[in-house]
């Protein structure tokens, strides 16, 4: 019965984690490597620092509510966010599939206005691939200055007020 | 205009002024905050409106958790008055995580349990009384990541053994002496929002959703719960020994598990 009190631990590799040289396949939820080239690793003052004039990328998922749950039960999934990011649902994802890489190059060039000298900050959460991914997929398509906020809306949280957002529409809307 | 028809056309506005981002603006405070527990109260509580009382019901809770998906809830509450108790955590994708319904058995006095916690938020416990008056009690919680933490172990190992429980009384159950008890249930409690960390898909949601307690037949609590009941869920409660007991425990799940287990009181195995 001591298995009762058993609680769920989340257990991190201690080594660190080699940088994939191609957009990470893997879990998205890990050890994430501490580094990526071409692009500037970033904690959350330098951020509010350069806040202004910068895209900020939020990469997160977002839950799904159970189909098993009582049809008439309350569901408000509420995401927080750094005040002024843009909220693309899932563009984290490692997939090579043409059609995802279309769509995240050309919300990119929507959102930037072609610009391939803005600034661009990409975070998730702590521990997600998602935001690395995708901050690799803007060095790959040759933005010149990418920031990569490894430990997420939660790392800015701890400094900061963080702000309730909406999923980007025009993302959501070309999703096919 | 109502909130909805307004949040139409606000979505409306957006997808026809294409390419232009919903930005997070206006950073959370206090006061937002409070703006969305009033909307949640309302949808919850069918327009009625809870006042602080803490001789009624009081919340103890961690500032910040260590734990996201682990955090503990105690809620203190003025005994016989109160017939319902509401734990609502605001801002967790289904707020409402448990609804307690006290019957002639129970004793409404402390309740703690463990919870997962999504974002920053603040934590709401609401007691009804009898009279239909609601009372309620509020802790901001600093915890978050707690509904998508991955378990430690692998889902068929979480799985082992569900349904069993255990229910710890600390001392002699005495007809008309109220006293405390502790469930303990073994289930994974899955809310659909974690990996599986080998196949990379989310394990699908299957929890607790209501928890029955009688003894000698008559009802201690009635709980309906939701997802963000902490795996292996432990739980106190109080209540009022009858002469014959056994204490019954039924569990139900939402993918149809049902187990139940007959508890003797202590007084009788001494």
């Amino acid at each position: 019965m001591a298995l009762l009190l058993i609680t769920s631990v989340v257990t991190c590799a201690a080594a660190e984690v080699a940088e994939p040289q191609e957009l990470w396949d893997g879990p998205m939820h890990g050890e994430t490597p501490s580094t990526l080239a071409g692009a500037q690793v970033v904690d959350a003052p330098a951020i509010a620092a350069l806040r202004q004039g910068a895209l900020l990328l939020d990469v997160a998922e977002t839950p799904k509510k159970p189909g098993n749950m009582a049809p008439d039960s309350l569901w408000r999934p509420i995401h927080m966010s750094i005040p002024g990011a843009v909220w693309l649902v899932g563009a984290g994802l490692g997939s090579s599939s043409p059609a995802f890489q279309s769509k995240f190059d050309e919300r990119l060039a929507g959102l930037t206005g072609g610009d391939k000298q803005k600034p661009i900050v990409v975070f998730c959460h702590p521990k997600c691939w998602g935001s690395w991914n995708a901050a690799k997929r803007l060095v790959m398509l040759g933005y010149a200055r990418v920031y990569w906020f490894r430990e997420g809306v939660e790392g800015w949280q701890e400094k900061f007020e963080a702000a309730p957002v909406e999923p980007d529409a025009t993302w959501a809307d070309a999703e096919k | 205009m109502n909130k909805m028809t307004r949040r139409i056309a606000v979505l409306l506005f957006a997808s026809l002024a294409a390419g232009t981002p919903a930005l997070a603006e206006t950073p959370d405070s206090p006061a937002a905050r409070e703006n969305r527990w009033r909307d949640l109260e309302k949808s919850v509580f069918d327009g009625l409106t809870a006042t602080p009382d803490s001789k009624i019901v009081a919340l103890e809770a961690p500032i910040r958790a260590e734990d996201a998906s682990l955090v503990p809830m105690t809620i203190t509450l003025g005994g016989d008055r109160i017939k319902e108790l509401y734990l609502i955590i605001d801002d967790n994708p289904a707020p409402v995580a448990a609804h307690f319904i006290f019957g002639p058995a129970g004793d409404p006095h402390v309740v703690k349990l463990r919870v997962r916690v999504n974002s920053y938020t603040n934590v709401h416990a609401v007691a009804v009384l009898q009279d239909g008056r609601l009372v309620e009690d509020a802790k901001f919680v600093k915890a978050s990541g707690g509904c998508s933490a991955p378990m430690g172990e692998s889902d068929e190992e979480a799985t082992k053994g569900m349904g069993e429980m255990r229910l710890k009384f600390p001392g002699a159950a005495i007809p008309g002496a109220p006293t405390e008890a502790t469930l303990m249930v073994k289930h994974p409690n899955f809310n659909g929002m974690q990996m599986n960390q080998v196949t990379r898909m989310y394990t699908p949601a299957r929890f607790i959703d209501r928890i029955t307690v009688k003894d000698g037949g008559a009802l201690v609590f009635d709980l309906e719960a939701s997802l963000s009941l902490a795996t292996n869920p432990v739980l106190s409660f109080n209540f009022d020994p009858q002469p014959a007991g056994p204490v019954t425990v039924e569990v139900h799940d939402t993918d149809g598990g049902y187990w139940r287990q007959d508890f003797v009181h202590p007084s009788a195995t001494n």
